[in-house]
This record gives C-alpha cells, structure tokens and sequence, in this order.
C-alpha cells in the first residue's frame, strides 16, 4: 500500500490510484470542514439582481494600492482609483471621513454608492462634476453615475 | 518550501476533464442563459463554480472577513463581465483568475497598513476550523471525524505552495487544470506532476502517523 512512496519512478502519468483516492477523500473533508458559507452562496445567487444592462462599465484604470509606490510613513494616505468608460473618467478618493470624487469631463450627475443588492446612498456631483459621500466604504462597492445623457457604472470592487 | 519541476510531458495539452454535478462542459451554454436573463443558470453556475472561487480565496490565506468580501466582489463583478464575456466555458477561469488578482490586493493592502515586514502579521490565517468542528460532533460525522481532522490537518501543515495547489484542486466539483492555472497562475503543464508529488508528500505524512 505504501511502497510508492518515495521512490520518484511513475512520473508523469498524473497520480495513481491512491493519490486519486487521497485527493476525493480530501475533497470530502473540505466540504465538510471548509464550505463556502451558505450567506456567501446566497449572496452570490442574489447578485444576478445587481446587473446593469442600461449602463456601461467603467473599469478600473488606476488603483493606488496597486499602481503607486508605496511611500514610507504614508500609509494613512488614501486609497486612490480611476474608473474610466470611453470619454468619461471618475476619479475617486476614498478617506476616512467619506467618499470624495470628480466626474470628468466635468457635468453635473447623480451618483449612487452601491456595496451590494441593497439600497444606495446617493451623492450629486455639482456643475465642475464634483461630488461627496459621507460614506467610507468597506467591503465591495460600485459606484452608478447618471448624467443627464447616460449610465455608467463602476467595476466592483474590493474597498 | 519549494516544488522543483519535475520533467513530464503528460498533461501538456491534454485538456483535463472531470466529473462533478455541473460538467464543465454545461458552463458555456449556462453563461449563456445567464445572459438571456436566466436567474436559474445564474443559480447552477453560483453552485457549480462558486466552490472554486472559495478553495481560490482560501488558498490564499486570508482572514474570514477579507475572504467573504473578495467572494463577495468576485460575483458581483462576474454580473458586469457577463455581459462581455468572449468565452463562456471559460467563465471558471475568469472567475478564478479574479479571485486571485483579489487575493493579492488583500495582501498588499494589510501590508501597507499594518507597515510592517513581519511574515507573522501577514498571516492572518482565519480560525476557521472553529465553527466547524461544532460540525464534526454531530451524530452521522462522529465516526469518521477523527480521520477527518487528521486528514486536514495534515493537509494544513504542508508547504505552502502544495497546500495551495491542493486547495484549489480540491474543490466540489473539481476544477480544470484551465482553471487551478488561473487560480494559482502556474502552467497547465506543471499541476500533474505537482498534484502528484503534493499527494505523495500528504500521504507520507498521513503514513508516518500511522494516519493511513
């Protein structure tokens, strides 16, 4: 049963036998010990109600945890994205007070704070596209924007 | 502790199917419907590839919150990508790749925040044994409970990197090597022989315990 252990000859053919076994009764132990959590997979089910097909995804185009050199001591510095669609632009600064965001080119809009299938929080971007939430969020969110001419809607993300 | 390449040609190019309650194969035509407007498809792939995007973000190691929240905005992302998506039967991968690029951010951002270099802090590994040992006492699992935590926790203690290969490989239904790729970003070509050697080395263990 277990002379196969170490002696490195087989290779190549994938796992035998056993290994196959081992590997199912591993899986059987994760399923067990390690599910996805059941709020998760309603929650995820739950999520078809979140497309958009009215808007167009703006995609993340700069995101400072990722695209910026991290400075030494400026860790309180906040999280800085860019969420780009064609022409348009949404810059947005995420600080402990709130969401803080410029549309460009710059127009006057209605933009919602989502972080899942629930209600929104609503902000208004005034003339120089400008815009506040008094919202920090935590977990995933998206940002709706409505300009008078359209819908876009920001990639979700991890906050 | 590191995985040398072990010289094998077996699985290039072998496109690498297994069985599992939503064939690989269902997935196109399911993304598909979900595309239609099928909530019911939407359901099936949730179900069948949701597993996958879980054993990806567990790989990974992160906390209980973080995981549930880069499972959260995997799907929720997946809502948007539908719409565009090119190659529906490789939604797995998508989803997998995804999870990783989460993962990673995870990473990098307690990293900046905790601005520290000690690996300790970074490893914020979730108890997550905890609630679910409250599993094992029911009546039906008590039997097979013992092995099955010892199964696991050998399995814990691997090296890191066949641990994470392992995780990804194990999910229910069981991932295509397609996918276990784009979940752990290593070549098709390399999962067989590691899978291979990674069960070995989990069977020794087990073995060396009298486990076996």
């Amino acid at each position: 049963m277990s002379d196969d252990i170490s002696d490195g000859t087989g290779l190549g053919d994938g796992p035998g036998v056993e290994e196959e076994l081992l590997e199912e009764e591993l899986r059987q132990a994760a399923s067990l010990l390690d599910p996805v959590p059941p709020a998760l997979l309603q929650s995820a089910v739950d999520a078809f109600a979140l497309r958009d097909l009215e808007a167009r995804v703006a995609g993340l185009t700069f995101d400072s945890l990722v695209d910026a050199i991290p400075v030494r001591g400026a860790a309180a510095a906040p999280r800085m994205l860019t969420f780009t669609a064609g022409e348009v632009t949404l810059d947005v600064e995420l600080t402990e007070d709130g969401l803080i965001g410029q549309v460009l080119p710059p127009a006057p809009a209605r933009i919602e704070v989502l972080t899942g299938p629930r209600p929104s929080t609503t902000a208004t971007a005034d003339d120089m596209g400008r815009f506040t939430a008094p919202v920090t969020p935590s977990g995933p969110f998206a940002l709706r924007l409505h300009t008078t001419d359209e819908t876009v809607m920001t990639e979700w993300l991890r906050a | 502790m590191m995985i040398g390449t072990i010289p094998s040609a077996a699985y290039h190019d072998v496109p690498y199917t297994r069985g599992g309650t939503v064939e690989r194969s269902e997935v196109g035509a399911l993304v598909r419907s979900a595309v239609d407007g099928d909530a019911a498809a939407w359901k099936a792939i949730v179900e069948g590839l949701g597993p996958l995007v879980w054993s990806v973000v567990r790989a990974h190691r992160l906390s209980d919150a973080d995981a549930h929240e880069v499972y959260q905005t995997v799907w929720f992302r997946f809502t948007q990508h539908l719409d565009r998506i090119r190659e529906p039967e490789k939604a797995g991968s998508w989803l997998a790749s995804t999870a990783r690029h989460e993962c990673l951010k995870v990473h990098r951002q307690a990293r900046r925040l905790l601005l520290t270099d000690d690996p300790q802090m970074l490893d914020t590994v979730s108890e997550g044994g905890e609630p679910e040992q409250a599993l094992l006492e029911t009546e039906e699992a008590a039997a097979q409970g013992e092995r099955v935590r010892r199964l696991w926790q050998a399995f814990e203690e691997l090296g890191e990197r066949c641990r994470q290969l392992l995780r990804v490989l194990i999910a229910s239904p069981p991932p295509s090597y397609q996918e276990v790729s784009a979940a752990l970003d290593i070549a098709v070509g390399s999962i067989g022989p590691m899978r291979q050697r990674c069960l070995r080395r989990l069977r020794a263990r087990l073995e060396a315990r009298g486990t076996v």
